[in-house]
């Protein structure tokens, strides 16, 4: 043992991760409460900013809706950053948060990541087809999509991150890459439904997929990481558990809660998380190309392999949102276009059906360690799994049943005015989005990896990825996914 | 927080494998295969519906 000698680690994680999780139930129902009331004629949240692909800057932004044109794409800006910090700053006073530094860094965290979006929406980035290229008078263009805005937010914060470090550390309070991914999965469940009514066999069929990535996570990458970590690379019990949890099942809240689980001191899964995000990180800018280059032929397996291969429910829903936008654009080139919304939904429903067993995970690895290896008088109980159950997956499952309902149990007109309620919600889900990019990028600190003995650490992470979980994920994901496309767009 | 001395720690004398680590790794990698030939199984007699 170090100079640390605490052995008991999950009150202050734990905790705060549960508030976080309630949180973002919470605003994200508002966004989706919000939008829905445009189904009844009313329009809530019409004056939420949307971002086009541009050459002429001042055609950028606009609003969402209309009616609320008079706002200019300016006010439509500036209603959105006002609204999301007032939500913001309410909702992180629960979580102990000094707001007025959050007011302050949300302010700057907002404004860079969304001159970043907006940088990334510029026709020379963003154009994919020969006919946008025409539209806008270019020669050529990256093809990223408007969506690479997502790759310039997590470039500019890993620039912050490493080549200004006092600037990463001001803006800390705002930094928040857990709160903003969980509110946009809450919100994505309306779009996911929204896209499943059209096609509920296929729907049917993604869940009963997703079974496999908790079979492949749990059962297989576990234990494989589990061994390599401790018979190659001689590394404690302590450091392993968290390590397997992190690389296996779920980043961050996996290691956390398995380290809880076990009793482990509270640095070991925090130092292993910082890992995780930084290899998420690495994942986000390579994996999403390589799906573009290699599978865009199979669009669901590439987004199954997105959501096994990549850890921390951030990174991986956002990549998965990236490949969707490169391989459909890849599509679109070659003449293809399909409809939206399916590969990032079966990388969502792959990451979620992961993260629901996190809880059952941590409660048996709870079970072994304190019965069978540090046995003491804390013993792990039942009431952990749901303690550590993830509680923005109910947001996410009870916004896609409400809508799921209104799109094929209620009446037509509803069914009819589902879509454009659910895109409006989806603009927010976009913004939280760019937000988590940002945020991501601000927390990878790749000094980190050169310190002292964390050399170690990234090799098994290395090995166990690149060796062993995005192959096995590659074929898995091809095992189950290969040969059905999603519709196409009528 | 203070910080664990990683260098110190990987140097310290390696913890063998316990009879019940081995068997936590056996049981969850042969569940897993089983598990996952089943669902194999399944996926080729209900194969995703269009």
């Amino acid at each position: 043992m170090s100079d640390i000698a605490v052995k008991r680690s999950e009150p202050i994680a734990l905790k705060a991760r549960l508030n976080e999780d309630w949180l973002a139930v919470v605003i994200g129902l508002l966004v989706f409460g919000s939008a829905l009331v445009s189904i009844t004629g009313t329009d809530l949240l019409g004056w939420a900013v949307t971002t086009s692909v541009y050459t002429d800057a001042a055609r950028a932004l606009s609003p969402f809706a209309k009616a609320y044109a008079w706002l200019g794409g300016g006010g439509a800006l500036l209603a959105t950053y006002a609204a999301l910090l007032v939500v913001l700053s309410a909702g992180v006073v629960t979580l102990g948060a000094d707001v007025k530094k959050f007011a302050a860094g949300f302010t700057v965290v907002f404004a860079i990541a969304y001159a970043s979006w907006i940088l990334g929406s510029y026709a020379y980035i963003a154009a994919v087809t020969p006919a946008e290229q025409q539209k806008f008078g270019i020669a050529w263009s990256l093809k990223l999509t408007n969506e690479g805005g997502f790759i310039v937010a997590l470039l500019t914060g890993l620039i912050i991150a490493n080549f200004l470090p006092r600037f990463a550390e001001w803006l800390k309070e705002a930094i928040r890459p857990e709160l903003y991914i969980k509110i946009a999965i809450v919100i994505l469940g309306a779009t996911v439904a929204v896209t499943a009514a059209g096609r509920l066999n296929l729907a049917s069929s993604l869940l009963l997929r997703g079974a496999a990535a908790i079979v492949e996570a749990y059962l297989i990458y576990w234990a494989v990481i589990y061994y390599i970590s401790r018979k190659w690379f001689g590394f404690s019990r302590e450091w392993s558990v968290p390590l397997a949890s992190g690389i296996s099942i779920c980043g961050v809240a996996a290691a956390i809660a398995t380290g809880g689980a076990i009793r482990a001191r509270p640095a070991v899964p925090i130092l292993v998380s910082s890992l995780v995000v930084v290899f998420a990180v690495v994942e986000v800018l390579i994996l999403p190309f390589l799906a573009q280059t290699f599978l865009w032929q199979e669009p669901l397996v590439a987004g199954a392999w997105i959501g096994l291969a990549i850890k921390t429910d951030g990174a991986a829903v956002a990549g998965g949102g990236i490949t969707e936008s490169l391989i459909m654009a890849k599509a679109a080139a070659e003449g293809i276009r399909y409809q939206p919304g399916w590969i990032l939904a079966t990388t969502t429903t792959v990451k979620i059906f992961i993260d629901i067993f996190i809880g059952i995970w941590a409660f048996i690895l709870g079970y072994i360690w304190t019965n069978y290896i540090d046995k003491g008088p804390d013993k792990a109980k039942p009431s952990e799994i749901w303690q550590r159950f993830p509680k923005f997956i109910l947001g996410f499952i009870f916004v896609f049943v409400v809508s799921l309902w209104l799109a094929v149990g209620s009446t037509p007109e509803i069914a009819k005015a589902l879509p454009a309620a659910a895109g409006e919600a989806n603009i927010f889900r976009v913004i939280f989005f760019i937000l988590t990019f940002f945020s991501i990028g601000v927390l990878s600190d790749f000094r980190k990896l050169w310190q002292q003995g964390f050399g170690k650490l990234a090799a098994v992470y290395f090995v166990s990825l690149f060796g062993f979980v995005i192959w096995v994920g590659l074929l898995i994901s091809w095992l189950f996914f290969s040969g059905f496309k999603p519709p196409l767009a009528s | 927080m203070p910080q664990p001395d990683l260098k110190n720690e990987l140097n310290a004398a390696v913890e063998p494998l316990l009879p019940i680590e081995k068997k936590l790794i056996g049981w969850s990698l042969g569940l897993g295969i089983v598990l996952l030939v089943i669902l194999i199984a399944i996926n080729h007699f209900f194969p995703i519906k269009l």
